[in-house]
């Protein structure tokens, strides 16, 4: 019996690592590539090691900007996804009203739309409102899959807090919004933490939306690394992009490790 | 038991406002457009069926329509159980949990265009890993030429970008089950299969049926990864359906690629049916 606890421990370590590696292979090939010189320059030879692509990144207005649009549009777009989601989970959590069921589905429809199938009117719609080649536009475009996707999950998180809390807390005189800004959103602080977190990933890395909206202002990362393509393409610098686009993901990872490790119950209706 | 009362609809009404404004709307506007032959906006011909017609009736239509479902079908077969199966290969000690867990997310934080580079690179047979590991090995890959090569590797490429997604949901699922279960079946001699069969797979379910929605439509309908590979080569093999939609905005064809949305949203909308059919018949037999 323990010989075959430890087998299984073994194998299983086994069948992660390999993960890891298969996991890794492709982000390895990466951070190579961007540490050499691709296209020959006056201080580096062609396939010398070099940190100039790096520091191109920080000598290039173009990207800087692409940086701090990415960032920008992203935080809008948790402003707005997960207000206005925190109020729907707990309705699809607690409450029955007409509809309800269709309404989720719908939200759920939108979620599995491809981005593509949207584009031309979702293009025009904005140039209507004014906000297209804006951060804006990206960022309320984006809520088209973030927000259904909010929902599921705090909605998984209210359902986790026990019935009774809701109970005893009308039977002490709170009203329903008392209740929810002083006894749920404490509650549920992980949940949101988890919420903003997968709004941040799928948003991100986007570019179908980023793309149409984004023609000559307002470029994000992933738009700027498009425009790094041509005739002669520095891969090493597209790389290093690459890399630089993928730490503030990954220092918000290692933030939220232990908010993920701890699990979270999600997808109860 | 839930309250039955309206004032659901107060807490949902601002989640409406903006899915109508991006989604509900939008959607109205391609509807629209389907109908008719558009040249520029401001002049239009109703046409009625015609791009519907023209579109159910293509072969080419049907071939795309035959290779995305052939290509999610794969996805799923592999992601599916794999994500489960390195869910429950995750420790349960505490430093490496999180640690495992930030490493097999990261795929799912490079920009989406950027991931067929980062495969091409992978696979170029002079300065590529995998693409000199694979040709010392005396298996050359000919992604541009040869059909399942092409293939293998876009296939090889969602899996790397998306298996991480299933993983974090399965093993989120898995931590909420508590300990006492897993020492009743060590009491009752249950072995590791058992376990996971009676124990660990009924928790799986909720989130599990979310993962295959997820990742069933997205494969179905994939885009921005698929094209850059091989152009939809060799010879249209990797053209899915997106792609070919992508192809007909960019040719500025209104109507056609509005049609053609259309039908993809009644495709979209009859698997998010299913799902929600498949989710409360899993509600009502774990409630009961």
């Amino acid at each position: 019996m323990r010989d075959s606890a430890r087998m299984w421990r073994i194998i299983k370590a086994l069948a992660l690592t390999a993960f890891v590696v298969f996991v890794s292979l492709p982000l390895v090939q990466m951070t190579m590539i961007s540490f050499v010189a691709t296209l020959a320059h006056p201080d580096a030879p062609l396939g010398a090691f070099t940190l100039r692509n790096y520091s191109a990144i920080l000598d290039d207005p173009n990207l800087r900007s692409a940086f701090a649009n990415s960032i920008a549009y992203v935080l809008i777009n948790i402003c707005v996804t997960v207000p206005v989601a925190i109020p729907a989970a707990y309705a699809f959590s607690r409450l029955s009203f007409v509809g309800d069921k269709h309404l989720f589905l719908a939200f759920i429809a939108f979620r599995i739309t491809p981005p593509v199938v949207l584009t031309l009117p979702i293009f025009q719609l904005f140039s209507t409102l004014g906000i297209v080649n804006s951060v804006f536009g990206i960022a309320l475009a984006h809520c088209l899959f973030n927000l259904p996707i909010s929902i599921w999950i705090l909605q998984g998180f209210i359902s986790a807090v026990p019935k009774e809390m809701d109970e005893t807390a009308f039977l002490d005189g709170y009203s329903r919004r008392q209740f929810i800004w002083k006894i749920l959103l404490p509650q549920i602080a992980p949940g949101i933490a988890v919420t903003a977190f997968f709004c941040f990933m799928f948003s991100w890395v986007e570019v179908v939306f980023a793309r149409i909206l984004t023609t000559t202002n307002g470029k994000p990362i992933s738009m700027a690394l498009n425009a790094l393509f041509g005739f002669q393409t520095d891969i090493g610098l597209v790389m290093a992009v690459t890399v630089a686009s993928m730490l503030p993901g990954a220092a918000l990872l290692f933030a939220m490790r232990s908010h993920l490790s701890r699990g979270f119950k999600i997808g109860r209706v | 038991m839930k309250d039955r009362d309206n004032t659901g609809w107060i807490f949902v009404l601002p989640a409406v406002l903006v899915l109508g404004l991006v989604g509900l709307i939008p959607l109205m506007t391609v509807v629209n457009y389907s109908f008719f032959e558009i040249f520029i906006l401001d002049a239009r011909f109703w046409v009625g069926f015609e791009w519907y017609e023209g579109i159910i009736t293509s072969g080419h239509f049907w071939a795309s329509f035959g290779r995305s479902a052939l290509f999610s079908m794969l996805i799923l077969t592999i992601q599916i159980p794999l994500g489960i199966a390195i869910a429950l290969c995750i420790p349960q000690r505490k430093t490496w949990v999180g640690i495992s867990l930030a490493v097999v997310a990261l795929p799912l934080l490079v920009p989406w265009n950027m991931i067929p580079s980062l495969w091409l690179a992978l696979m170029n047979p002079d300065t590529g890993i995998l693409g000199r590991v694979l040709g010392g090995l005396g298996w050359p890959v000919d992604w541009k030429l040869s059909i399942p090569h092409t293939w293998a590797v876009v296939i090889a490429m969602d899996v790397w970008h998306w298996t991480s997604l299933v993983v974090i949901l399965c093993y989120s699922a898995l931590t909420t089950i508590p300990p006492s279960h897993y020492q009743a079946a060590a009491i009752d001699g249950a072995g590791p299969w058992q376990v996971f069969r009676h124990i660990q797979l009924p928790q799986l379910y909720h989130v599990l049926l979310m993962a295959v929605l997820l990742r069933f439509m997205d494969s179905f309908m994939i885009y921005t990864e698929a094209f850059p590979i091989n152009a939809g080569g060799p010879d249209g093999a990797t053209m899915f359906l997106a792609v070919d939609l992508g192809e007909e905005i960019k040719a500025f064809n209104y109507g056609p690629s509005a049609a053609r949305s259309v039908i993809y949203f009644l495709i979209v909308l009859t698997v998010a049916y299913s799902f929600s059919k498949a989710q409360s018949k899993l509600s009502d037999r774990q409630t009961s």
